[in-house]
């Protein structure tokens, strides 16, 4: 029987790279969040109102179908800023839901399990560990949101021809964007409600609540004090009047305009952001 | 002890944990929060009146002969210089056919005071297209501003995400503590637990949420006029404020049923909460005979006051919003308490059958 | 079925597709009875099984008659220091006890007094005003069972007791649990080493994978142990020439060199035997470090009684 002598030999290998590492734990939770019945159904009922809108698209483009209903029509049937703002603010909704459900199980679990130290004594830092924890919801949110936007207007281009393109570009770079800011703002939000309650159910509740709640509290200020800038504070509005800048349509004289809720936007990220810091900073080990 | 007391025992041992966790903290500021708003509204009336009162005042005579059509130079010249104005030029979108739309070049907004009224005066290419007068502290307009926020903001939301922290944590929150099986190893009926948790629950929620409506409503009453108050008093006063503050406690009959329930019956209490919460938010929008499926129809049909419908609403959803007529009063109060039993029957089945199990959670 | 034993009928229990104990038929009558088998065996079930904090998919219990489906009634009757390491949140050891005895219908006077003499008997006095939460393991192992014998239970259950306590408490606890079975009394407690509780239990029930694999009187499980074959570390310089000097004893079934390669891996069918053949080696001038037994504990027993012996 040949016994070796056994001693510690430190990996001296080459590693992955950086991306792929921090791409190892959304993959899991992925396949995790793929296999919750929820989300599943969640996924394909918010597959409807693209498929309807896309059926407008296809009738808004072929107007020898409803040419004996009259000229009338003709402005119910455009594809313009507001089409794409209603199709952006229904798909809002499936994501503010799926981001209720899978983003609470982010961090809370890691925290409650003493799970962080076991991450930061891998070669992952905490913007590392924030970032590939957001990838995950990014993913997952894009898929009803920014995915079936781009779908959508890559259809109408598609069938409306080059011209109509050169004309509304700004359309499909105001879904990617608005989209991309909306999943980050509902990201955050959810990574820190899922970093400073330990409870998946509450923190899934504080998803919703942030939410609900500041739109109502801001419309209670508005209607009391019969005033229009509370709105700024509903990170709802916020998102719709930045959208609607980047639509290119039209807000109210007396709302908000998109620039103050843009800064509301952005310091509510940067708060969000440092929150998140601030309670994962405790147990990074320094490299 | 007999059950009725094993209950209230359960109760009086619940009751400190619901009404001084830390955990709780967050369901006071909801329940305060109207008051807050209502008498920061008499701070700013009080502000205003001074701050737009003295050398700023414009007369009353002088504010009614301003008529529509007139231009901005003849109100400047005939009002003097406003306390508020603002000029907003026409931005031309993309997609609009400039020529195709008539719209006005310049919006201009002035706003003057006559020591009550306020005076908004919106102009459209120098020409005046609306005056809006209203009161500074218009005490029929409050109480529909109330009515809304009651209804809206107090009972939609905040009585429904309070009682469902409230209710959640009494099973599912021990669940999640690892803490439930102390009092699964006491000598009581599951029944008797759920009951006496839910009383300690419901006593908390409605003593929270009840006297929250109860100050809200007079922060909105006691800093208007001294008459108008007095004659309200004498007249509906007091029947609206025990309505709203009964329709709040209600509330959290309901609503506490409802969490407790689905703390118990499922390990992920938020998804039927979603489902609520859109249930009801899209509740005005269903037929009748689904509306009364909600809890909330019957709330709103104890509220003296009908919630006035919010100013910037689309006029499609206006038109699709038919409220059921509201049920009677006896009517709400007793679907509600059978809405109630029901539920807590369905949980004492669940509690019965439920296991401690904590390695799942 | 016996008024005085706790009956296991036939039980099975599954958590999902996970089996936690399979048709256990088990009759324990009064006195101490420990539940011994390696950790995820299925010891922690049974006694939620019988505490009713579970319920079985297929089966009957009874504990001294009651359902554990009417815990009004059995609660009364029943301890149960769980291994659950929480109690309701903020409480004090000494809340933690009373707000127990309170909802066992005791009047606050009854109860005080109960609390106190639950706490003094585990010898928690001085830490009682402060909160569980601070508490060490060993502290909160022994409110738990403060907790579990402060309304003078006839059935104590008690999940891994002896986990985390100090040599003179464990000493005490064990005495507390003699105490409790002489008196007709049920004690049934879990544990994963068997050399703790043979000392003081008068029957044990070895479970394994969800299956009971022994139950009886100790004195038949030792007999048992006898049997079964025994493992021992030999360190020694010489391995090879001890090796071959124990190969000559038939008691000796198999030898091999210690994973470290500073000594020899025994297996014998025959402690005694084996003990006087390393007395022999040693006086024939060969030197032997040291001997360890490597499988006292009673995984290897189970290794031993599921397998059919090797």
């Amino acid at each position: 029987m040949a016994v070796y002598r056994r001693g510690y030999q430190r990996y001296t290998e080459g590693l992955t790279s950086h991306a792929t590492r921090m791409m190892v734990m959304p993959r899991f939770t992925w396949e995790a969040l793929l296999s919750q019945k929820f989300v599943l159904i969640l996924l394909v009922v918010s597959m409807f109102w693209p498929l309807l809108c896309a059926g407008y698209i296809y009738l808004a483009n072929h107007s020898e179908l409803w040419q004996g209903l009259g000229g009338g029509f003709k402005k119910y049937f455009s594809i313009n800023g507001d089409f794409f703002a209603i199709f952006m603010k229904a798909q809002s909704v499936y994501a503010l839901i799926l981001a209720s459900v899978a983003g609470p199980g982010l961090i809370a679990p890691d925290l409650a399990n003493n799970a962080l130290p076991l991450y930061f004594s891998r070669p992952l830092t905490r913007g590392d560990y924030i970032l590939s924890r957001m990838i995950v919801l990014l993913g997952l949110l894009s898929l009803v949101t920014i995915v079936p936007g781009m779908l959508l207007f890559a259809m109408q281009a598609g069938i409306a021809g080059g011209d109509w393109f050169w004309k509304h570009w700004y359309l499909g770079a105001a879904i990617f964007v608005g989209f991309t800011l909306y999943i980050v703002t509902v990201s955050l939000v959810a990574m820190t409600s899922s970093a400073y309650v330990k409870w998946r159910v509450v923190a899934g509740a504080l998803v919703l609540a942030f939410f609900f709640l500041l739109a109502g509290a801001a419309e209670m200020v508005n209607s009391v004090f019969r005033v229009e800038w509370a709105s700024t504070f509903n990170p709802g509005y916020a998102l719709g009047a930045v959208w609607a800048e980047m639509l290119d349509i039209e807000i109210p004289d007396d709302k908000p305009g998109a620039f103050e809720c843009a800064v509301f936007l952005i310091a509510l990220s940067g708060g969000l952001l440092a929150l998140l810091a601030r309670k994962l900073r405790a147990v990074e080990v320094v490299k | 002890m007999n059950p009725g007391q094993q209950i209230w025992m359960i109760a009086k041992l619940e009751l400190g944990r619901v009404f001084f966790s830390r955990r709780s903290f967050w369901v006071y500021l909801l329940a305060i929060f109207p008051t807050v708003i209502f008498l920061g509204h008499a701070l700013d009336f009080s502000l205003k009146a001074k701050q737009w009162g003295g050398d700023r005042k414009t007369s009353a005579e002088a504010l009614n002969q301003v008529q529509t059509g007139m231009t901005d130079e003849k109100v400047l010249q005939l009002l003097g210089k406003p306390i508020n104005d603002s000029i907003r030029k026409r931005r031309i979108r993309r997609d609009q056919d400039p020529a195709a739309e008539k719209q006005p070049e310049v919006r201009r907004f002035m706003m003057y005071f006559d020591g009550k009224r306020r005076v908004d005066l919106r102009f459209e290419d120098g020409k005046l297209v609306s005056r809006n007068m209203r009161l500074l502290m218009n005490f029929e307009e409050d109480r529909k501003v109330y009515a809304g926020m009651f209804q809206f903001f107090y009972l939609r939301l905040g009585i429904f995400f309070g009682c469902l922290g409230i209710f959640i944590n009494l099973f599912r929150g021990e669940m999640l503590d690892r803490s439930l099986h102390f009092w699964f190893l006491a000598p009581v009926k599951r029944e008797v637990l759920l009951l006496g948790k839910y009383l300690a629950g419901l006593i908390a929620a409605a003593l929270i949420f009840g006297t929250g409506a109860l100050f809200s409503f007079l922060a909105m009453v006691l800093p208007q006029d001294a008459s108008e108050v007095q004659t309200f008093w004498q007249t509906i006063g007091l029947e609206h404020a025990f309505w709203y503050v009964a329709a709040a406690m209600l509330g959290c009959v309901g609503y506490g049923s409802i969490f407790l329930a689905a703390g118990l019956l499922l390990k992920n209490p938020i998804i039927p909460a979603i489902v609520m919460l859109l249930w009801e938010g899209i509740n005005g929008f269903l037929p009748g005979v689904l509306q009364k499926l909600s809890v909330l129809h019957y709330l709103q049909s104890l509220c003296p006051v009908p919630a006035p419908l919010p100013n910037d609403m689309p006029a499609v959803m206006k038109m699709l919003l038919a409220p059921a007529a509201p049920s009677s009063v006896p009517l709400a109060v007793l679907g509600l308490l059978a809405l109630t039993v029901l539920v807590l029957l369905a949980a004492m089945q669940a509690a019965r059958r439920l296991e401690i199990n904590y390695g799942t959670e | 079925m016996s008024a005085n034993e706790i009956v296991f009928d036939n039980v099975s229990k599954f958590y999902g597709d996970v089996l936690g104990v399979n048709r256990v038929d088990l009759h324990i009558p009064p006195g101490i009875t420990s539940l011994v088998g390696p950790n995820g065996s299925g010891k922690t079930t049974l006694m939620n099984l019988m505490t009713g904090l579970i319920h079985p998919n297929s089966g009957v219990i009874h504990v001294r008659g009651l359902s554990p489906y009417a815990p009004e009634k059995l609660m009364k009757i029943m301890g149960y220091a769980t291994q659950y390491d929480a109690g309701p949140r903020g409480a004090t050891g000494f809340d933690f006890i009373f707000t127990g005895l309170l909802l066992h219908g005791f009047s606050k006077a009854e109860a005080q007094s109960r609390t106190w003499q639950a706490i003094e008997r585990v010898g928690l006095t001085v830490a009682a005003k402060r909160k569980v939460a601070g508490y060490s393991k060993g502290m909160r192992q022994r409110i738990r069972l403060a907790q579990a014998i402060a309304h003078d239970p006839l059935v104590l259950i008690l999940d891994e007791p002896l986990n985390g306590l100090d040599p003179l408490v464990r000493a005490e606890t064990i005495a507390l649990f003699r105490d409790y079975g002489a008196n007709g009394r049920h004690v049934v407690l879990s544990s994963h080493v068997l050399q703790e509780v043979d000392v003081f239990s008068d029957q044990v029930i070895l479970i394994a994978n969800g299956m009971i694999v022994a139950e009886g009187q100790i004195k038949s499980v030792r007999e048992e142990i006898h049997e079964h074959p025994s493992q021992f570390l030999l360190h020694c310089k010489d391995a090879s020439r001890v090796a071959s000097l124990l190969f000559a004893e038939a008691h000796v079934s198999e030898i091999k060199l210690a994973p470290e390669g500073d000594g020899l891996l025994v297996l014998t069918r025959n402690r005694e035997a084996f003990s006087a053949a390393l007395e022999r080696i040693a006086l024939s001038g060969i030197d032997i470090d040291g001997v360890i037994p490597t499988d006292e504990n009673v995984d290897a027993l189970y290794e031993y009684l599921i397998g059919g012996g090797r």
